[in-house]
């Protein structure tokens, strides 16, 4: 009772409370909440005390793509947002952005700052538009336990796609009436990123010019492996252990419950495993295999939370002041540190591993430095492509359909909606370079 | 016109005037908006660009849109009529004289007000394939068929097998049925008792009564309830998008219309293209509501009329 | 059978399926309620577990504090649940008797125009209604989610017209050949009789405004100004999870008042009119 009285009266915390008299105001927009969403206020908090020219006011925005259209359409955009670096394209050639160069030419702000991927990624049509405060990369996550238990060496993950397949035989659990118990690895678990396969068989998305290579030798490889599952382990079979997998964010994750002995993850999966899984649980992290090691290693895809500076905003000086400070090494490390993710910055002191919470954060770091880390095409038809390879992948999956089939209807589709968007560019480049250009 | 009716004329605009005002300012203009749009390329952040019927033609050899087209069509025809069919009867048997009579409409409207993740959460676990509520009772019917027939047949996964995915959302659709019942029970305060009464004296049962008063003098609510729940369900949106994570669902079984539209609009960036879908849903419904009041006109009876 | 104990039979019938249904019914709710007292790891299992290891009260200040302005949301939402309603009922019932009690020339096609209305898909005008709130500067404001009820949405206006027709015509004429004006007769008889229709539409205006999330979303954008649906966002995590057992407990939270609310008006509106039964 007298808890429930405490937090009412504590209630409104965030309500701006001691606002920087004098000062200008600028306006930050995040979709983070919970952990994440204090780290990041840390920064903003220890920015608002190390000067007293500007005050940043953060706000917790959800669904933060849909407001952000509205609002820049609006012409009321706030100062400062926080959006995905895939987003970055769409975003840039609606004229939605503010350029950065100029902004990071007069503070210094240059790409030897940062492990290249990140300001690649930052990149589009020759501006920068965004800066990155947290990244991701991707990696191959193992049970040690259950290796041990099927006879292999914990240490040691597969090192290619066919060594996987052989850890994947030597790990699959039936029950007696036939169906499966659990498996070593399944494409299908999580199944966030459908589209990427195809890298780690020498597969490109894009030409990067005109053409849409969804249905390349290497991604139809990827597919193929893909297709292999359901002939090996029969397509109902696979959707009944799938529909018996607990949810992610619990104790029965399928990972953490042994269902599944790899999967592709995340750095954020510390997180996880630190809430729900059994205390004795024990991972590795390495470089996700490729088909062809000697060809392609360390292939990884990196991704970023980045900020950006909405077209049409009040103060975009000072909203860059304000970036600007979070991508100082300090002020990046707590914040990555607080988030329990890496630092997108070439230099990293000593100390960040030292009190880095998540022990394997180093193998995430170094794969993201890795020549092969790569991220997703930057095309403005991405999240179309992405869906439809989230439909190919279904339907090769459940046998509906063969990978070069569905592959080329990807393709296809995709390209035809891709033509579009090249009409609409050369309509509008004309004037929006200019307006990028301007001094 | 007469005297009489200019002034009923006059009259009749006056009270209806606040929705007229809406009516232009909210429907009206957004609505000539988006017709105008669904003839350009809009992507909102940019200016529109007249592009005359491209939209339209591009829609026309879309598979995908008439894949939602179907997708939406199912779905109404099955669940228009089981929510009708549902939402009456529950109507009917709670208003009965049943102790904690008050309770049980309280129940029966939760699901209206309990936040779309609750009914998600439950929904995904009753539907599940493998440790889900309606295949677990359904597990011994099958084993009984197997038996007799030979087969081996067992319960589908329901959410994640195209052929099945939308009876699934079609049977957590009527979850949704509160507010319906609500008006029915509302609406079942106006049948005038004596009715009933003069009935009983005929010896009349449950049945003919139902039949022969209930529904007739219920017709009213129950035109409005059809249409309404026409309106709804080829608007579905909200269910599937939560129950697939905003996805499509297997080979696109659980895209509707909607959801098409919604993907057009703020994934794909692509606002005139997901207004023509706009336009086409908008004429699909107008049309069968059309339909719907001609046919209803012999059977919906108004007192004061 | 004797015919007492029929109805008894038929009503325990009755009473049962009532029950079965009602726990099909109810289940959402309890797992609801269930989940806002577990800890974080028991809230996802598959299959739900509905009873907790341990009863984790402190999830509920837990939730209000990780809400930030919990009490202020909940004043901002009746705020805007009180406006909404007095303009929903009034705006409504003016709208719904032109189109029912009155008889004037083109009266049933423009009554289709409003039909139609509700046809349009909201995300198809949700772009151009938002540009006419920002020309006339409401956008950040509480204008936008307010004003537009007491402009007689057509859901309210179809639903009382369906009432008011059931309201015998010659109750009116009498009234006009004593010489009521048509507003007299709106507010000394029409209304009167439509106690139940009213409520019903009042009752569905308030809990519509209470758990509106979109309208908050798109139009507010001060923090303080937020509602109870939209802070309830601030639960949803990305590459954390979310804080399922916080995020039920501030949703049982928000849900308790309109349930309430529900279950003491119900039996005003559903038993209300008890007068013969009928109109006359």
């Amino acid at each position: 009772m007298l808890a429930v009285l405490a937090a009412v009266l504590c209630s409104c915390s965030d309500a701006g409370s001691g606002q920087g008299a004098g000062r200008t105001v600028i306006k930050y927009w995040e979709k983070w909440t919970g952990f994440e969403a204090d780290a990041m206020r840390a920064a903003v908090d220890d920015f608002n005390a190390n000067q007293n020219r500007i005050f940043v006011e953060y706000s917790s925005v959800s669904q933060i793509d849909r407001r952000l259209m509205l609002a820049t359409s609006g012409g009321v955009p706030p100062d400062v947002a926080g959006i995905w670096s895939k987003s970055l394209p769409v975003y840039a050639e609606n004229n939605a952005l503010t350029p950065l160069d100029k902004f990071a030419g007069e503070a210094g702000v240059s790409r030897d700052r940062y492990i290249d991927v990140f300001w690649k990624m930052c990149s589009y049509r020759g501006h920068l538009w965004a800066l990155p405060t947290t990244p991701g990369s991707l990696a191959l996550i193992w049970n040690k336990k259950l290796f041990r238990e099927a006879g292999l060496d914990p240490e040691r993950p597969p090192q290619s796609i066919a060594e996987l397949e052989q850890f994947n035989e030597k790990l699959v659990k039936r029950r007696p009436d036939g169906s499966l118990a659990s498996l070593g690895f399944l494409p299908a678990e999580p199944g966030w990123w459908n589209e990427i396969w195809g890298w780690w068989f020498g597969g490109e998305l894009w030409n990067g010019r005109d053409a849409i290579t969804a249905n390349s030798p290497g991604n139809i490889a990827a597919f193929q492996w893909i297709e292999s599952y359901p002939r090996r382990f029969g397509s109902r079979d696979l959707l009944a252990l799938r529909d018996g997998f607990g949810n992610f964010a619990s104790p029965q994750n399928p990972f953490f419950t042994g269902r599944v002995a790899m999967v592709l993850q995340g750095p954020w999966i510390y997180n996880f495993i630190k809430n729900f899984a059994p205390p004795d649980f024990e991972w590795g992290v390495a470089p996700f295999p490729s088909a062809d090691p000697a060809r392609f290693r360390n292939i990884t895809q990196v991704e970023s939370d980045v900020l950006v500076i909405p077209a049409g905003a009040k103060h975009p000086k000072e909203a860059f002041e304000f970036i600007q400070y979070v991508n100082s090494q300090k002020p990046m490390e707590k914040l990555c540190l607080g988030q329990r993710k890496f630092s997108p910055l070439r230099e990293c002191s000593d100390g960040f591993f030292q009190k880095h919470p998540n022990p394997r954060i180093g193998e995430f770091l170094e794969l993201a430095k890795s020549p092969n880390a790569r991220f997703v095409p930057q095309l403005t038809v991405w999240t179309l492509y992405s869906n439809d390879m989230t439909q190919a992948f279904g339907r090769v999956w459940t046998g509906k359909a063969g990978a070069g089939e569905a592959l080329d209807e990807v393709e296809q589709h995709v390209q035809q909606a891709f033509g579009h968007q090249q009409k609409r560019w050369d309509r509008i480049s004309g004037t929006l370079t200019k307006e990028w250009n301007k001094p | 016109m007469s005297r009489g009716d200019k002034r009923d004329l006059r009259l009749g605009l006056l009270f209806i005037s606040p929705w007229i005002l809406g009516f232009l300012a909210l429907c009206v203009y957004p609505l000539l908006s988006s017709l105008f749009y669904s003839m350009c390329d809009y992507s909102v952040l940019s200016p529109a660009v007249f592009v005359g019927a491209d939209n339209y033609r591009q829609m026309f050899f879309d598979p995908i849109f008439w894949r939602s087209v179907y997708n939406t069509i199912f779905f109404a025809a099955f669940a228009i009529p089981l929510g009708l069919l549902m939402s009456l009867s529950l109507a009917i048997l709670l208003n009965f004289d049943l102790p904690g009579k008050g309770i049980f409409r309280t129940v029966f409207f939760l699901p209206s007000l309990v936040p779309m993740v609750c009914l998600a959460v439950l929904w995904q676990w009753m539907l599940n394939g493998d440790v889900g509520l309606v295949n677990n009772m359904l597990k011994p019917v099958f084993h009984g068929i197997n038996g007799v027939l030979g087969t081996q047949l067992s319960p589908p996964n329901w959410l994640q097998e195209a052929r099945y995915a939308k009876w699934g959302v079609i049977f957590t659709g009527l979850w949704g049925v509160g507010h319906a019942v609500v008006i029915y029970l509302a609406g079942l305060q106006g049948v005038p008792r004596h009715l009933y009464e003069s009935a009983e004296i005929d010896g009349a049962n449950f049945w003919h009564k139902t039949w022969h008063i209930t529904l007739p003098v219920l017709s009213p609510v129950i035109y409005f309830n059809t249409i309404m729940g026409l309106i709804g369900s080829f608007q579905v949106f909200a269910v599937p998008y939560v129950m697939t994570g905003g996805g499509d669902g297997p080979e696109r079984s659980l895209l509707f219309m909607a959801t098409y539209l919604y993907q057009n609009a703020f994934d794909y960036w692509n606002m005139g293209y997901a207004c023509a879908i706009g336009v086409a849903l908008f004429l699909l419904i107008l049309a069968l509501t059309y339909a719907a009041t001609k046919l209803s006109g012999r059977h919906v009876y108004y007192e004061g009329k | 059978m004797q015919t007492a104990t029929k109805k008894r039979f038929f009503a325990f019938l009755v009473f049962m399926v009532l029950v079965l249904a009602g726990i099909a019914f109810l289940a959402p709710f309890a797992w609801m309620v269930s989940t806002s007292l577990k800890p974080l790891s028991e809230t996802m299992t598959l299959p739900p577990r509905w009873v907790p290891s341990s009863f984790q009260w402190r999830n509920y200040p837990d939730a209000i504090a990780a809400m930030g302005c919990f009490w202020r949301y909940a004043g901002n939402t009746v705020f805007l649940c009180v406006m909404t309603v007095v303009g929903t009922v009034a705006s409504s019932s003016l709208a719904a008797y032109g189109f029912s009690r009155i008889e004037w020339r083109g009266r049933d096609t423009v009554f289709l125009v409003l039909l139609a209305t509700m046809m349009i898909p909201f995300p198809v005008i949700m772009v151009p209604i938002y540009s006419l709130f920002k020309s006339l500067g409401w956008i950040g404001g509480f204008k936008p989610l307010w004003v537009p009820s007491f402009l007689a949405s057509a859901f309210n206006v179809f639903l009382l017209r369906q009432f008011f027709l059931t309201l015998p015509k010659d109750m009116s004429e009498a009234a006009r050949i004593d010489g009521c004006s048509e507003i007299q007769i709106f507010l000394r008889i029409i209304l009167p009789l439509s106690k139940s229709a009213l409520l019903v539409v009042a009752l569905f205006q308030f809990m519509a405004t209470w758990n509106d999330f979109l309208g908050p979303l798109i139009f507010l954008t001060e923090q303080k100004d937020f509602t109870l649906a939209l802070g309830l966002q601030s639960f949803q995590s990305q590459n954390g999870g979310t804080a399922w057992h916080q995020l039920m407990a501030a949703s049982t939270l928000v849900v308790l008042p309109v349930m309430a609310l529900f279950f003491f008006t119900q039996r005003a509106f559903v038993e209300g009119i008890a007068s013969t039964g009928g109109k006359n």
